[in-house]
């Protein structure tokens, strides 16, 4: 939950616009920001003919949408979580497009961001560990931004070490350190 | 039409300020298969998006959706 609340307050500090409307709207435009995003993957789903079931709701400040129900989601979601990245991305636009401010909606299909959240939680404490026997700084394989958040936090969660963001996308990746 | 051009069409016409000038077309060569987006010209900007990161979204979504080896062009009709 800490990587919601780390993601809301950095976006508060760069996106005065968004916060001082989402201040204002609160609640029922995080509402109508899901309603719009719905329409854009009920459509969307309808025009593909796959199965899908699209749930809505509000956690920690932001819309969420959920997608499940056929295989062929499967699709959606891509290699490595790419195709799923891409599709919210374009929900995100279409929400401001329709509003006029921008969006930090999350969108999750076929459960693959809670699946992937505890796996690379337990990546993050493992590779933390690691980095305590043997005192040496561990880079990471390249990650998405959602990915590498996940990890920073299971790191923050073992004492002793740290970790930090390097690279450019699509590269960017996380290396824990032994804090000295 | 087929049901990847309605689908590409749909993405980018819930994305741009001029909606009804979105037409996708699907065009198969020997060569492969290719989307091709035409947009309003004021709008060529948000479906490319900073740094091209938009179109490369739509390419994702598309390659998923179409499988390896489907082009997604955005026609500039400027020229």
């Amino acid at each position: 939950m800490s990587e919601t609340l780390q993601a809301a307050d950095a976006d508060v500090r760069t996106d005065a616009t968004g916060s001082a409307a989402e201040a204002e709207g609160g609640e029922s435009l995080l509402v109508r920001e899901g309603d719009v995003a719905g329409d854009y993957l009920e459509r969307l789903l309808d025009l593909l003919d796959y199965d899908g079931d699209i749930d809505l709701d509000v956690e920690a400040g932001r819309a969420v949408v959920s997608i499940d129900g056929g295989e062929d989601l499967e699709k959606l979601v891509g290699r490595r979580g790419e195709g799923l990245e891409s599709l919210q991305e374009l929900t995100r636009l279409a929400v401001q497009q329709a509003t006029g401010v921008r969006s930090r909606l999350m969108l999750d299909v076929a459960g693959w961001r809670a699946k992937r959240r505890e796996e690379l939680s337990e990546l993050g404490r493992s590779t933390a560990e690691k980095v305590l026997e043997t005192e040496k700084s561990i880079r990471m394989r390249p990650m998405t931004p959602f990915e590498r958040k996940v990890v920073h936090d299971a790191v923050a969660s073992v004492t002793g070490v740290h970790s930090e963001s390097e690279g450019e996308e699509p590269n960017r990746r996380v290396v824990v350190f032994r804090t000295s | 039409m087929s049901e990847l051009a309605d689908a590409l069409e749909h993405l980018v016409r819930g994305i741009v300020e001029n909606p009804d000038d979105v037409r996708v077309q699907l065009i198969t060569t020997r060569r492969g298969r290719t989307l091709e987006v035409h947009v309003h010209p004021d709008d060529l900007g948000k479906v490319i998006g900073r740094g091209g990161r938009t179109a490369t979204a739509l390419r994702t979504v598309m390659s998923g959706i179409g499988g390896r080896g489907l082009r997604v062009d955005v026609i500039d009709t400027d020229r």
